[in-house]
């Protein structure tokens, strides 16, 4: 493909690099010129010194990450949610993207993906105070109107941690899904409406259809969405897992994730080198992993590795 | 080939899509210089100040205001910045990581912080030639050691506000809902007597909670500031308490190992317990001061100077209010420290800036124009010491006013008072900056850069076990083994141990 770009004339290609440029220019003054910052990460910031003066100190900014039993805690919590709101995620995408083509009426098709599209929009402060509303020990709706008259002993969820993996998994699917489940119903969209009307000719039913038509061509949008998210798999939702839970010490052990816990630990201290550390950390895990798939879906089907 | 098309046009969308998102969220850097003047003999400076009222859009007559002042006596301009209390930090940060000039700012975070970075100049040098003034009546309303809290290793690194620093563990309560259960005020002698209140008020009104965090997200219920009081403990100026001296044995010691802290917790225990406090404490996002206002809360503790604020309170609740103090105060370096005005390490203009410190210490003029503004326009005065909105206005309407930063700016002997507040308050307070008892390691600071590691880690551990324990929500006798445990984990001995090295070193030197 790159050789064939190359053949193509600049007249020809000049009108995509101008639409590109604006995104282009966005991301090397936003990603590329603050990667020239990771330095900081192993410097020992001292504002007299100057940012470039100040002692280089090797991987001492980085130990605060792994001082505690909590390392581990937070380590787990950020991959294993990750993980499963990219499973999860992916899966409830595709369905409400696969039942919404097939919505015949356009009027209802739009009206439910405005629907499912709104929860995104909600901030998760805002959000945050929607679940305290279900949540809250005396007046919530859950305890004050469901368990209450059903004379079922009331839950205490903010100091509950057990439930918290699955409300936080509930909520951000709730949250994300529908907006999710956009590029997928483009996709559909995109798929040739022939090869639907030979099978139907053939005989296949509708679900045959699906499994047989639809998921096999949605397989390159998926694994290119899949891979983009892994590279965020050791970053957080901040809102989700530090205003949500209502900051509440005794649910860490299941909401404690690796930014709640920088954010925790440095508010007091105001250290960049730190925090620094910490973003450094968190990319690299998430290169490696991006790297690690590709290289595992190049093997099994490299048509379909992102490069 | 045709799926690698699909995707290459997935993604050339993707960038096209960020760069119209990204045109929402970048348009707001282009108004941040103005009243740029070049003059020559003039020092300009930055001056940055946290107001907790609205801030107005347009600064330019008061500012014009400060820099008549300031231009006519001490031949500097100055650049005044107003910011909102959750921006402020932030604001100046930024300034000071990027080297944008910002000359002189408050502390909004710790003392000792600013200075182990090397952020904020020495000023010891310039003090006695620019600061004269500022000294004598720092000398004069609080005492001749307030600047130990900001010295560190010989060098004075920034001017504490001077004000009335005493802060005494008061019960505030509905006076109303107090008289309707039947109880005179005058049985409350000390935190023991609130119980039997508690149980009067509940009994009488079912529905009302009989006490509430003063502060909430983390909650606060006010019993770490009455242990501090009441068992004279220092918290050597961080604020994890792993590394605390109680009394004066010179011992550093974990304080939630304490005795001290172990009955505080328990007797929260027992007031939760008999449901004096509401269930969801803990985590509750609404403040006792709320729930009193909406008439469902009773009382909190809380730490307050004078004995007026009382009123204040009342007028805040729409309820009457009363105070009563059960707990004395205990003067630690962080208690004065809090609010320490500081100049740069990256200011050209430290001369100006300190002459313009003493002036905002000093000078009756420019510390009420910062406050309330424009005479006649934003207040009007009543008598020599009080003040008043222009008629048919009040805080969110007249043009300018910054009343709410009065416990910030400079002096608070100089400062006008609202209509109202009994003069005589102010002179008390600063009565009880002199006979309020002071730690013997009063001065000290701890230098928290050699174990910053542990220091993130425990402050970690205190936010996930304290608000739970001070709001007696969990049963100290398993949490707090728990959460000793989880210090240890954390380097909490690597804290004590530094502690105790540093006010060791610090003791030998003030002999």
């Amino acid at each position: 493909m790159t050789a064939k770009a190359k053949s193509k004339p600049l007249k020809k290609t000049l009108p995509l690099l101008i639409l590109a440029a604006p995104g282009l220019l966005y991301f090397i003054i936003n990603s590329y010129f603050p990667m020239f910052g990771v330095f900081i990460a192993f410097k020992d910031v001292n504002y007299a010194k100057g940012i470039f003066g100040s002692d280089w100190i090797g991987l001492k900014n980085f130990t605060f990450l792994f001082q505690t039993s909590d390392a581990w805690i937070m380590t787990r919590n950020t991959l294993l949610y990750n993980l499963v709101f990219i499973a999860l995620g992916t899966i409830v995408s595709i369905i409400i993207a696969i039942l919404m083509s097939e919505l015949l009426n356009k009027m209802y098709s739009k009206f439910f993906m405005t629907g499912l599209i709104l929860p995104n929009l909600i901030s998760m402060i805002v959000l945050s105070l929607l679940v305290f509303a279900f949540l809250n020990a005396d007046s919530g709706f859950v305890n004050h109107s469901i368990l209450r008259p059903l004379g079922l002993p009331e839950i205490n969820w903010y100091s509950e941690p057990k439930y918290w993996p699955y409300l936080l998994v509930l909520i951000q699917i709730w949250k994300t899904a529908g907006y999710g489940s956009i590029v997928y119903f483009a996709s559909i969209a995109g798929i040739d409406k022939s090869i639907y009307e030979s099978a139907k000719i053939d005989g296949a039913g509708k679900l045959k259809q699906i499994r047989m038509i639809t998921l096999p061509l949605l397989k390159p949008t998926v694994i290119v969405l899949v891979l983009m998210s892994m590279g965020r798999i050791f970053n957080s939702d901040f809102g989700l897992f530090y205003q949500v839970p209502m900051n509440s010490g005794a649910l860490f052990s299941t909401t404690q994730t690796i930014d709640t816990y920088v954010y925790r630990a440095l508010m007091q201290l105001n250290d960049i080198g730190m925090s620094a550390a910490a973003g450094l950390y968190q990319s690299l895990v998430g290169f490696a992993l991006v790297l690690t798939v590709n290289t595992i879906v190049k093997k099994v089907n490299p048509e379909n590795a992102l490069f | 080939m045709k799926n690698k098309k699909g995707l290459g046009s997935l993604l050339l969308s993707m960038v096209v899509c960020g760069s119209l998102l990204s045109a929402c969220g970048s348009n707001s850097n282009t108004s941040a210089k103005n009243s740029g003047n070049d003059n020559a003999k003039v020092a300009e400076i930055v001056f940055a100040l946290p107001s907790f009222n609205r801030i107005p859009d347009d600064l330019s007559k008061v500012t014009n205001a400060i820099n008549a002042i300031t231009t006519k006596k001490i031949g500097v301009k100055v650049d005044f910045r107003l910011y909102g209390p959750a921006d402020y930090a932030q604001k100046v940060n930024l300034a000071l990581q990027s080297g944008e000039k910002m000359d002189i700012f408050t502390t909004l975070g710790q003392f000792s912080n600013y200075v182990s970075k090397s952020q904020v100049a020495p000023l010891e040098k310039l003090l006695p030639q620019y600061g004269k003034e500022m000294t004598a009546i720092l000398d004069k309303d609080f005492g001749p050691d307030i600047l130990k809290t900001t010295t560190m290793d010989g060098h004075i690194y920034g001017i504490p506000v001077n004000k009335g620093m005493a802060l005494p563990t008061n019960i505030i309560y509905n006076a109303d809902m107090m008289a309707d259960a039947g109880v005179s005020a005058d049985t409350i002698q000390s935190v023991e007597d609130l119980p039997a209140v508690f149980a009067a008020v509940k009994k009488k009104s079912p529905d009302v909670v009989p006490f509430g965090p003063i502060n909430v997200n983390p909650t606060d219920t006010g019993l770490v500031n009455l242990m501090k009081g009441a068992s004279k403990v220092d918290y050597l100026t961080d604020t994890t308490g792993v590394g605390v001296v109680i009394g004066d044995n010179g011992k550093v010691v974990n304080f939630y190992e304490s005795d001290v802290f172990k009955n505080g917790v328990k007797m929260m225990r027992d007031w939760y317990n008999a449901g004096y406090l509401q269930k969801d404490t803990a985590t509750t996002t609404v403040n006792a001061m709320e729930m009193v206002s909406s008439g469902r809360g009773f009382s909190f503790l809380g730490g307050y100077s004078g004995m007026e604020v009382g009123k204040t309170l009342s007028a805040q609740a729409g309820k009457k209010m009363e105070t009563k103090r059960i707990a004395p105060f205990y003067f630690d370096t962080s208690a004065v420290n809090a609010v320490t005005w500081m100049v740069s390490s990256t200011s050209k203009e430290t001369e100006a800036s300190v002459k313009f410190l003493n002036l905002l210490y000093t000078d009756t003029d420019l510390i009420n124009t910062i406050l309330y503004g424009v005479e006649g326009e934003d207040y009007l005065k009543v008598d020599e010491h009080h003040v008043k909105f222009p008629e048919g206005k009040d805080a969110n309407t007249v043009p300018y006013t910054a009343m709410l930063s009065s416990g910030i700016v400079g002096s608070e002997s100089l400062q006008y008072q609202f209509e109202g507040i009994n003069w005589s308050d102010i002179e008390l307070k600063l009565k009880e900056n002199k006979d309020t008892e002071r730690s013997p390691y009063f001065g000290f600071i701890f230098d928290q850069s050699p174990v910053k590691t542990q220091m993130s880690a425990v402050n970690n551990v205190v936010s996930q076990f304290l608000p739970a324990l001070v709001s007696g929500s969990v049963d100290p006798e398993t949490i707090i083994p728990k959460f000793n445990s989880a210090l240890k984990d954390a380097g909490a001995g690597a804290i004590i141990d530094s502690k105790q090295e540093q006010l060791d070193k610090w003791l030998a030197a003030q002999k």
